[in-house]
């Protein structure tokens, strides 16, 4: 019983797949899926601002330094991501942004008042466990929505909540439990929610990190599309350690290197939008880019693995 | 229907008959004779109707539902030729089920009172567990300063027999029924408050986070994420509670009622009417599969978004 449960979930999204990608190619196909997108009258936007975060974790006897003199300004409606190998702090920051974390010095400014805890001023995605398991897919968009704190009635929630859903493509998978949802789709109900809450900046935790290549390029692309469609591009931090997927979705990349986590250098992406992965992968100025940010990226792990190679064969 | 009917089933059928036959047929033996048998005959015909019912429904688990009848039904040919008809056994100690059956003709008034009685007095102290059990687990799991004062004494308190608690009691309480509840209530309630902090310790960390970042409020983060989050350990917990209520009532019953399934058992054991005791035995289990069929049916809509996988 279970296995053709599970066949028929696979045979449905494979249908759906088959229906979307053709229209991947236009940037305008959300209006397809949706014509009437919930525009929001006012969309409100926010400056990030990282104000020298250091970040310390342990006592005085064995302390390691997570972060150490993190400044970075996330203007108003900028894409920004954070990229470098892990360990490199980078989701440190994105919890000390939505204030799971406090840092030991420094502050977060979000439109110059300092973040002191969570709030859903900030929209969270992470990498999987964003979503509450007892509650459908449409129910955590409502159980989101009913926390920003907006006089809503339960009314409006539900028509809200439903037209996010129509929007990820999500409409059949509506009271579906995240477990009976594929990793892709908990992913879009996160988006769903994420965009449904109309928060001031958004801030996502290599939200694609735990899916296979093509339904990370399905998503990818829907991301895009509804930041650059749906919601007047809002203030975004994205963290991933994708060069591809921070070059196809950012306007600045900054590249963070580990022990202690910094950022050792802001790039800006100069590409116009809306962009096409196509077209855009083909260009010399992306490949000069890209292999830019290899270098950058891996130039101290290099260095790093000739040291040890070196020590390798000194003891041989 | 238009599958074959499995030879198993059809096995079922064959041995209820003979059973049936062989009641009809054979007469008892001498110290066995029952005033009627007209009670065994009915439940031989009740459990070919529930096994036929069973098959067209439940065709899923046909293959189950026919191999627990067949065990029942050999058990009744066996019980019904060994000691109804054959008499292999002390007649007094060991009746047969025409005579153990007729009981339920007879006492059925005493019985269903009996039923009535313990459960209600059952349900009274488990529901009371559960209400307050279950939000002092959620906040002691929550708050690390609780739990380090509370969870020590849990797990001290917790295997201690609720029995012992009896003499007292009976001392202090007025009667029975309130004692019976505060003993069960005891029972129940360690299981139910240990199941429910480690189901709060169960909740992944990143979930939790994930609800911090909706800025929920204390009381929201315990109801609406910390009790469902905890809800498969507080049914694990819940589960043994309710083993534990059945067993602290009738042992409760057995030592100090004058009503209630364990005193009817007690009761006529001591005046040696051993169809009556088995009677009751059997009123017992049917009573306890009713319960778990109920709890297992909640369980399963409480928890219904973990089966999916």
């Amino acid at each position: 019983m279970d296995d053709s449960g599970t066949l028929l979930s696979r045979i449905a999204q494979l249908l759906h797949y088959k229906s979307i990608f053709p229209q991947l190619q236009s940037p305008n196909y959300i209006r397809a899926i949706c014509p009437e997108l919930p525009f929001r009258e006012v969309t409100i936007l926010a400056t990030i601002t990282l104000d020298n975060l250091s970040m310390q974790y342990g006592n005085n006897g064995s302390r390691y330094t997570a972060l150490s003199n993190v400044n970075l300004t996330i203007s108003e409606g900028n894409f920004i991501s954070l990229i470098g190998p892990s360990g490199c702090g980078k989701s440190t920051i994105i919890d000390i942004v939505s204030g799971l974390k406090t840092p030991t010095t420094g502050s977060v400014l979000i439109d110059k008042e300092p973040v002191s805890g969570p709030g859903t001023d900030r929209g969270t995605v992470f990498q999987d466990y964003s979503l509450f398991p007892w509650m459908t897919a449409f129910e955590n968009i409502c159980f989101a929505i009913e926390h920003t704190g907006g006089s809503h009635t339960k009314t409006e929630i539900e028509k809200q909540a439903e037209e996010y859903l129509n929007l990820v493509g999500l409409k059949k998978f509506r009271n579906a439990y995240p477990n009976t949802l594929s990793g892709g789709m908990r992913q879009r109900v996160s988006i769903a929610r994420m965009f449904s809450m109309n928060p001031k900046v958004f801030l996502m935790d290599e939200p694609f990190g735990a899916l296979d290549s093509l339904n990370r390029i399905y998503m990818q692309d829907l991301l895009l599309n509804l930041w650059t469609e749906g919601e007047r591009h809002k203030t975004v931090l994205f963290v991933t350690h994708d060069v591809d997927e921070a070059l196809l979705l950012s306007d600045k990349i900054a590249v963070m290197t580990p022990s202690p986590g910094k950022i050792k250098e802001v790039i800006d992406v100069p590409f116009s939008r809306p962009r096409c992965r196509k077209s855009l992968g083909a260009t010399a100025e992306y490949l000069t880019l890209k292999s830019h940010l290899l270098s950058v990226l891996y130039c101290e792990m290099l260095g790093e693995i000739e040291q040890q190679a070196q020590n390798f064969r000194g003891l041989a | 229907m238009t599958e074959k009917i499995p030879r198993a089933a059809i096995a079922v059928y064959l041995l209820l008959a003979l059973a049936l036959a062989v009641q009809v047929l054979v007469p008892d033996a001498q110290r066995q004779a029952a005033a009627d048998a007209g009670a065994f005959l009915g439940v031989l015909v009740l459990l070919a109707i529930l096994f036929t019912a069973g098959l067209v429904f439940q065709k899923k688990d046909a293959r189950a539902v026919t191999d627990i009848v067949t065990v029942i039904a050999v058990i009744l040919v066996l019980w019904e030729i060994l000691l109804g008809k054959l008499s292999l056994l002390d007649p007094l100690l060991f009746p047969g089920p025409a005579q153990v059956f007729q009981v339920f003709v007879s006492d059925w008034q005493l019985m269903l009172y009996g039923a009535v009685g313990s459960l209600g007095i059952m349900a009274t102290g488990y529901i009371l567990a559960l209400a307050l059990a279950i939000p002092l687990g959620l906040y002691i799991g929550w708050r690390r300063r609780l739990y380090d004062v509370a969870y020590p004494i849990a797990k001290a308190v917790s295997p201690i027999p609720p029995t012992v608690y009896l003499p007292y009691a009976i001392v202090l309480l007025p009667t029975f029924a309130a004692s019976s509840v505060f003993l069960i209530f005891i029972g129940a309630f360690w299981p139910i408050l240990v199941g429910t902090i480690y189901g709060v310790f169960a909740v992944d960390h990143r979930i939790i986070n994930s609800a911090r970042t909706l800025g929920l409020s204390d009381h929201q983060m315990v109801r609406r994420i910390l009790l469902p989050g905890a809800m498969p350990s507080i049914f694990s917990g819940a589960m043994i509670s309710l083993i534990m209520a059945f067993i602290s009532i009738t042992v409760a019953e057995m030592i100090a009622a004058t009503s209630g399934l364990g005193w009817y058992i007690e009761y006529n054991h001591q005046f040696a009417n051993y169809d009556k005791v088995i009677a009751g035995m059997i009123l017992i289990a049917l009573v306890v599969i009713g319960v778990m069929f109920i709890f297992d049916r909640i369980q399963r809509h409480c928890l219904r978004w973990q089966q999916a996988e």
